[in-house]
């Protein structure tokens, strides 16, 4: 048999079947997970720039309970933000900004009080940055230091400085070696937070007071 | 759809994948034939170009596959699988296309040709085209510029390789050390090349 | 596809058709045919995570799993393959394994799955897979085949993880993402360069030039 003209074309075919049937059983096993995988990345950077909501070890489910619970969704009013209430008031804005990155897109959200100054946190969700240099932005190190910063009314609202720079109360240290990134993360929060701002105070008819 | 803003970031993607983002010097794709085909400039030459060619096709190949079979059927994850044998198919044709018709060029590059399929920049460019989400022409920027990059790189190894020849190197570090720490030394010059292109 | 220029390069010895002997492939794989320095192959998919401990290992294991198991199935299935289309068939089979890792890495540790982005795919190309299953896995049965594939990929991931190890370390100060003393202190000022790429090609012919080295002492006084 194995010498007929058809055996190899048949064999190809068995193979080809009998592997991608198995790849694609297993692939439908998984895909459900996958995509919740997708979601949760988003709600847990969501929840981890809120006060409060987040630490680490939390389960899965467990997260997602407290991103349907706690989190209400954005509308017009608050210009696409995120917002985490408390008993009607509002606490803090969930912004998610999004961007080129130095490879590819860069995707998170950035947490504000409800008096739109304070900076309670920032979170990536997608990111494509080289590891161990741009993609450093995703680490607790990096990340922390957004904790309380306040949106500077002149000029950028963030401020990217040199690793060894002092900072000011609206600064933060790039990512040491990750020029390219941090350039165009600076770029990034900015717009979206200038954007955001100017639209908020359209909508609800305030400026900011300075 | 606006094709203007596409073409001038295809140029972008396009000569960033040749300086900044070498695929060779910075994502250490190809390198088996890279620390292989080095010793001379002129079969350097040869496979550099085989590369850009094949790089720059598959590439818009693997694109089409993807994006109007793979993600309708949404079979993404099968793409590992179909462009290796995308690109295997292609090299073939290429070689049979050559053999046919054009006995200079396939004296040119028909050895190199069977040498490609196996040369991971060749899937690692499709693969980051999909992981980086290009359109179309962006993609077809991206793979030219891979294929410029690599073939760049490997003809300067190979000059400096013929240069190398009669210079005493300890016998432990002949052969692939000495090469392996060029392309070192190559790819610190190239990241001199990062302020070509300034964040936009 | 040809492996000509790939798998004897560098004159690495190979095992064809040799009686198979668990002692012999174990040494064989881990150090006197030792992929990386001896017959430099496949390097490309994996030197670029080597500026994380963490990204290495969980490469290595893919490799481990997809070299061991793919050998093995094409070694199950040599009796029955035909000659002509055997590569499609490897590729397939190596495919296969790949797909699997994929999908596994992006159902349950996703943020992994992002950190290595293309590279777990890349495993498909890596000479080393399809050189150990041309070379071995086509004329031995299963079992050693699996250990030539096992030993091969393990004797690959021990010289990545000491590249890993010391890039991570002088570029970081950190070993899987823990810091080190004096490492992450003030007076080790980090070198970044190790983290970038050329790092990686300045540690892969570093240590290949030691381990030659040593090879060339051991045979030396062994005549």
């Amino acid at each position: 048999m194995r010498d007929k003209w058809w055996f190899p074309v048949v064999y190809m075919f068995v193979m080809t079947s009998f592997f991608s049937s198995i790849v694609i059983g297993f692939s439908q096993v998984t895909g459900a997970r996958v995509e919740a995988n997708e979601h949760l990345a988003f709600e847990k950077a969501v929840l981890s720039v809120l006060p409060g909501l987040f630490n680490e070890g939390t389960s899965r489910s467990e997260l997602h309970r407290r991103f349907v619970e706690r989190v209400s969704s954005p509308d017009k009013k608050t210009g696409d933000a995120y917002t985490l209430k408390d008993s009607g008031q509002t606490i803090a804005y969930a912004l998610p900004i999004s961007g080129q990155g130095f490879w590819a897109p860069i995707k998170g959200v950035i947490g504000i009080k409800a008096d739109l100054r304070t900076i309670t946190g920032i979170a990536f969700y997608e990111q494509n940055e080289t590891p161990g240099l741009g993609a450093q932005i995703t680490k607790n190190t990096f990340r922390s230091q957004f904790q309380d910063k306040v949106i500077s009314s002149a000029g950028k609202s963030l401020n990217m400085k040199r690793p060894s720079d002092m900072l000011g109360t609206s600064d933060v240290h790039a990512v040491t070696g990750a020029t390219q990134t941090s350039a165009r993360l600076e770029r990034i929060i900015n717009d979206a937070l200038k954007k955001w701002l100017s639209e908020f105070a359209q909508t609800n008819g305030e400026g900011r007071t300075q | 759809m606006n094709a203007g803003p596409e073409i001038s970031q295809a140029f972008i993607v396009c000569i960033s994948a040749v300086f900044t983002q070498n695929i060779l010097l910075t994502y250490f794709l190809g390198l088996c034939p890279f620390l292989g085909v080095s010793r001379e400039v002129k079969t350097a030459t040869g496979l550099g170009f085989a590369v850009i060619f094949v790089l720059t096709s598959t590439c818009m190949l693997n694109w089409l596959v993807y994006h109007y079979v793979l993600v309708p059927l949404n079979l993404e994850f099968f793409r590992f699988i179909l462009f290796i044998i995308i690109i295997a198919a292609f090299v073939q044709l290429v070689e049979m296309v050559l053999d046919r018709y054009s006995p200079f060029l396939y004296q040119q590059l028909g050895v190199f040709l069977p040498l490609i399929t196996v040369n991971c920049a060749i899937l690692g460019a499709s693969l980051f085209m999909v992981i980086r989400d290009y359109s179309f022409i962006v993609a077809v920027g991206y793979g030219f510029g891979s294929g410029l990059g690599w073939f760049l790189a490997i003809i300067a190894m190979a000059g400096i390789r013929q240069k190398l020849v009669n210079d005493r190197i300890p016998q432990g570090l002949q052969g692939p050390g000495i090469t392996l720490i060029i392309a070192g030394l190559m790819a610190l010059a190239f990241m001199g090349f990062s302020g070509v292109l300034q964040a936009r | 596809m040809a492996f000509g220029v790939c798998s004897n390069e560098w004159g690495g010895p190979d095992t064809v058709n040799k009686k198979p002997d668990a002692r012999k492939i174990i040494i064989d794989g881990l150090w006197r045919n030792n992929p990386v320095f001896k017959q430099v192959l496949g390097i490309c998919s994996t030197l670029a995570v080597t500026n994380l401990v963490l990204n290495t290992v969980v490469m290595c294991v893919a490799l481990i799993f997809t070299l061991s198991l793919s050998a093995a199935t094409v070694s199950l299935l040599r009796k029955f393959t035909p000659r002509n289309i055997r590569m499609m068939i490897e590729t397939l089979i190596i495919g296969f394994y790949v797909i699997i890792v994929d999908l596994v890495l992006k159902a349950y540790w996703p943020e992994m799955s992002t950190n290595l982005g293309p590279y777990v795919g890349l495993i498909i190309t890596n000479c080393i897979v399809m050189g150990r299953c041309e070379a071995y896995g086509n004329t031995n049965p299963p079992g050693p085949a699996f250990l030539d594939g096992f030993f091969n990929a393990l004797g690959y991931s021990f010289i990545l993880l000491i590249i890993a190890t010391i890039r991570e370390l002088l570029g970081m100060g950190t070993v899987l993402g823990y810091p080190m003393p004096y490492f992450s202190g003030p007076y080790w000022d980090k070198w970044i360069i190790m983290v970038a790429p050329p790092g990686a090609f300045f540690m892969l012919g570093v240590v290949t030039w030691i381990f030659r080295s040593i090879e060339i002492r051991r045979e030396h006084n062994t005549k």
